[in-house]
């Protein structure tokens, strides 16, 4: 672990009293092995007793027989399942005040929304959600750029993952809008774009053309420019606008070009579907301007009805958190329910799933509810790791246990899809951040313990008043208000049922 | 609006009715062979009396379908093999209903921020109101014409879609691009009444009506907003003209200049250097001879209401106005006079029957959705009674009838209100053409559907009695070559 990221962690300790982390001894050589009894890879058979090593944040070997370096500092738990993360496609939480308002801004980047201090991301990290795409702006028309992110680290730096993850797009109505509308300013973006992108090339044209005829009436030569700076428009688009090479890229507007690289496929787009009408339009957007193969769609309400049509198109998405869908029919007033995951399986569509809260109904819930509703307990595990981490382009990075990967480790204290289990330590890219016996938080709500100076004006020191404190006997208080440990302490003997999160909502 | 005269036939119909009599072995050897995965079967529907069009029956006749498309038509048709072969006693084209609320989501129906260039295929929901679909099928209604925003002033694009549920967008829509509406003097945009409540989802909604009544000014103001706006999107079709025009003279100018330029060049060269030189002996500053050109005419400022308008002003496109009482009908006659290429269709048209002359004389139709009102009604839809269809089009006014653009439900009912338009005088025949090939013409998608001709959609019904008569129940329903009612359900 770095001199800095120590810092950091104590950073974190001591002013939002959020995680109490990090072990002391450390090697800080970068050098991390993590010893499991059960090592679910995602990526090929589990390995019993297998051992996860990591060298300068990248995973160098995953086996059973994996040897740790002389020098690394080894996590030895045979009792715990080692597991790399659940990875969350899209979320729209973690944000100081997210874009929702301007309708049309391809240019915001959600760095500048994202709030490091948001419970979300302390929630996510309990809950073993590794890495997470921030997007903005559901209720506009093209809300921003997306970020991926881990949920660990005081700045976004800390934090960043990928920059530039996508675009948001918006195909079902916003407030104030019908689909009618919505459709209309979301068509009107792009015909937009290319009368912008036509008229720079129409000026400049205009303008060689006239500074051609003035040098032919000055009777000056005119040196031969080449067209070196610009670059021709590639896309699949339906429009073209030739003679984009004249425009060096520099020369096109700022607020534009997150536009103009989503219409040649290098920025991919989040596509914000409400509901089954509405993925046609997306896709009829997408296929027009050409980034279909660059399309994510976030599925919202009956988009699932569209499935034929997304298996179609060939493009992934991101189910609701909701995935069972319940209808009435008007008529008979039958009421029919209808589980939305089996339904993009049985269409051979690729799925993420989306976490339905933070932390009780987080990734590793939307996942058991595959199982328990008939999806293979492997698509299940898929759809909120690997999947998402390909959607993200990250493929190769986070998902699942290979050398090379980043090195991102959760060890839980049993299954990841049982109620029971839960996260009793996360590595990422190579740095212990969480230990469950030292989470502060945990620690308070689990067992009662009020840490230091964080009751402000010392309003709860007695604990009684605390509405969610558990009356705490005197004397156990007493104790733990001198900083000594409880008997409760050790991480795995929680199996209460209470997972890890009581504050329900 | 010109519709071809009644009773003649254009050329290729004369040539269809060669080909019904050829054998038509030929014709099916040279469908469509290209096949998509959830591509519609082959049909063969047998019918003892086929209405191929209005006013045209062949008596034990069959109707091949391939591929979604009719592709035979005649009295001597062998069945393909592999073919599904279903028979009736009358078969038809399936009916349209030119004013309908059916097909597009709620929120664009109820949208009072719809502009020109809105389009009502974008909210074309091919999920939503399933029961109600099928119910409309059932009573023989195929397709629609929907539009958003049917109470604003403006509400945008229309667009004829199919009934069926669940069909692919490019099934779904016939003619995207059926009409532009508009509408003068809605109760529904005035507020006497208070606010109305409505239930969404279990939860009852108040929505304002504005704050003051629509009063005869505003009524005139409507008036004046519609014509003016028409006029608006005829000027811009003249500004871009005048550009064209402008941008080709100044072009030819500029050539002009270019080759003379050339010719000059090498003497321009000569004077350059002269001057150059002198400069130089004289110590002096060199300065460039100044260049001057005409100015470039710019293009008038791209504006997709505009562009959309323009369409309508240069009669490319249908304008539908919902208008009721006398004096707003009067006003926009009187408005739009001038607007020779304008396709005016008039929508309600409650007290029209002062005016029928006038709309005779400039070959302006009607879509009436007459009915027996309540109270509580609308003023405006007073005059609509079930023997308005009837008077009209007695006096030579060519009459359409829709179910009303509020309700989607309605949209079942329409065969049964053509039915009583009939009882109370209104020409079957014409009333069958109404419902027809006349509605898909009125929105320029008569190459499409309204018959049962070779080359159009199969959208077609099979009856077990005539069509409009009590006794003909629809049996089977097909809509883009799909069969999606049966007998038995």
């Amino acid at each position: 672990m770095s001199h800095q990221t120590t810092r950091t962690f104590a950073c974190t300790a001591l002013t939002l009293g959020l995680l109490a982390l990090a072990p002391d001894a450390h090697a800080g050589n970068g050098k991390i092995a993590i010893k499991a009894g059960r090592v679910i890879t995602m990526n090929g058979p589990d390995i019993v007793n297998g051992v996860i090593t990591i060298e300068d944040g990248k995973i160098t070997g995953v086996s059973a027989d994996a040897k740790a370096a002389w020098d690394a500092e080894v996590l030895d738990h045979p009792e715990l399942v080692a597991f790399p993360g659940w990875v969350e496609a899209h979320s729209n939480r973690g944000m100081d005040r997210p874009n929702e308002n301007v309708p049309v801004a391809p240019f915001l980047d959600v760095r500048d929304s994202i709030d490091p201090i948001s419970f979300y991301f302390e929630d996510s990290l309990r809950a073993g959600v590794l890495t997470i795409n921030v997007q903005q702006g559901n209720a506009c028309v093209i809300g921003g750029q997306g970020m991926v992110v881990k949920p660990f680290g005081l700045t976004i730096e800390q934090m960043l993952v990928k920059q530039g993850s996508g675009l948001k797009l918006v195909a079902g109505a916003r407030p104030g809008r019908s689909r009618a509308t919505q459709s209309q300013e979301l068509r009107k973006a792009f015909i937009d774009l290319r009368q912008y992108l036509e008229k720079l090339v129409q000026d400049k044209k205009d303008g060689k053309d006239y500074a051609r005829r003035e040098a032919l009436f000055q009777g000056k030569d005119l040196e031969k420019e080449e067209n070196k700076n610009g670059r021709a428009l590639d896309s699949k688009a339906t429009w073209k606008v030739p003679g984009l090479e004249m425009i060096p890229r520099g020369e096109i507007d700022d607020q534009k070009e997150p536009l103009l690289r989503l219409v040649e496929g290098k920025l991919p787009a989040f596509f914000y579907c409400d509901s089954g009408s509405s993925v046609s339009l997306a896709l009829d957007v997408a296929r027009t301007n050409g980034f279909l193969a660059n399309t994510v769609l976030v599925l919202e309400g009956d988009s699932w009805k569209a499935a034929d049509v997304i298996a179609e198109a060939g493009v992934p998405v991101v189910l609701s958190p909701n995935l069972t869908w319940v209808e009435r029919d008007p008529l008979t007033g039958k009421e029919t329910e209808t589980f939305v995951p089996k339904v993009f399986q049985d269409k051979k569509v690729r799925f993420a799933l989306q976490s339905q809260n933070p932390s009780a109904q987080s990734l590793w819930f939307q996942a058991a509810q595959c199982v328990a509703n008939g999806l293979d307990r492997k698509a299940a595990m898929e759809a909120a790791t690997r999947t998402p981490a390909e959607i993200l382009r990250l493929g190769k990075r986070v998902g699942s246990f290979e050398a090379g990967r980043d090195g991102n480790v959760v060890l839980m204290s049993g299954d990841p899809l049982s109620v029971t289990s839960t996260v009793q330590y996360v590595v990422l890219a190579g740095n212990l951040v969480y230990d469950r016996s030292k989470d502060v938080r945990m620690k308070h709500l689990m067992n009662g313990v009020e840490p230091n100076n964080t009751s402000p004006g010392g309003a709860f020191v007695d604990g009684s008043s605390h509405p969610c404190n558990d009356p705490p006997k005197s004397d156990e208080k007493a104790k733990t208000d001198k900083g000594e440990k409880t008997p409760e302490e050790k991480p795995h003997d929680d199996h209460d049922g209470h997972k890890d999160e009581p504050k329900k909502d | 609006m010109r519709l071809p005269p009644r009773g003649t036939t254009a050329p290729w119909t004369r040539w269809m009715l060669v080909l019904l009599c050829a054998p038509l072995a030929a014709a099916q050897g040279s469908a469509p062979t290209e096949t998509k995965p959830e591509a519609p079967t082959t049909l063969f529907l047998r019918g003892e009396k086929v209405i191929v069009r209005p006013g045209r029956v062949l008596e034990n006749a069959a109707v091949l379908v391939t591929n979604g498309k009719i592709t035979a038509v005649g009295t001597d048709l062998v069945k393909p093999d592999g073919a599904r072969e279903l028979s009736a006693k009358v078969l038809c084209a399936g009916f349209i209903d030119p004013w309908s609320a059916l097909g597009i989501s709620g929120d664009a129906l109820r949208d009072a921020g719809t502009a020109p260039s809105t389009r009502a295929v974008d909210a074309a929901d091919a999920f939503a109101d399933e029961h109600v679909r099928r119910e409309a099928l059932r009573a023989g209604v195929t397709s629609v014409r929907v539009q958003a925003g049917t109470t604003a002033r403006v509400s945008g694009v229309g667009a004829l879609l199919r009934v069926a549920p669940g069909l692919p967008m490019e099934a779904m829509v016939i003619e995207a691009d059926a009409a532009l509406g508009m509408s003068i003097g809605l109760s529904a945009n005035a507020s006497n009444q208070g606010p109305t409540f409505e239930v969404v989802d279990g939860q009852v909604i108040q929505r304002d009506r504005g704050s003051r009544g629509m009063d005869p000014f505003d009524r005139i103001a409507d008036v004046d907003r519609v014509t003016s706006t028409i006029e608006g999107g005829r000027n811009y079709l003249v500004s871009k003209n005048e550009y064209r025009h402008e941008l080709e003279e100044w072009q030819k100018k500029i050539a002009e200049k270019e080759t003379e330029l050339d010719k000059e060049f090498k003497k321009a060269k000569k004077d350059r250097e002269k001057e150059e030189k002198d400069a130089k002996e004289k110590g002096k500053k060199f300065e460039e001879k100044k260049y001057k050109e005409d100015k470039k005419p710019q293009p008038p400022r791209f504006d997709e209401d505009s562009e959309a308008l323009a369409q309508v002003a240069n009669g490319d496109l249908p304008l539908t106005v919902q208008v009721h009482r006398f004096a707003e009908l009067h006003g926009l006659l009187a408005g739009t006079e001038k607007q020779d290429r304008l396709r005016l269709v008039l929508v309600g048209a409650s007290e029209s029957i002062p005016l029928a002359t006038r709309l005779v004389e400039r070959q302006i139709p009607v879509i009436l959705a007459p009915a027996l009102n309540g109270r509580g009604a609308p003023d405006e839809l007073e005059a609509a009674d079930l023997s308005l269809p009837a008077r009209l089009s007695r006096a030579g006014v060519t009459v359409f009838l829709g179910s009303g653009g509020v309700d989607p439900a309605a949209t079942r009912d329409l065969p049964l209100l053509v039915q009583m338009a009939i009882g109370n005088g209104f020409d079957r025949d014409q009333a069958f053409d109404a419902l027809t090939l006349g509605a898909a013409r009125l929105f320029d998608a008569e190459d499409r559907v309204g018959s049962i001709e070779r080359g159009k959609d199969a959208d077609l019904l099979l009856l077990d009695g005539e069509p409009l008569s009590s006794a003909g129940r629809v049996q089977y329903v097909i809509s883009a070559g799909r069969i999606v009612v049966t007998p038995e359900g």
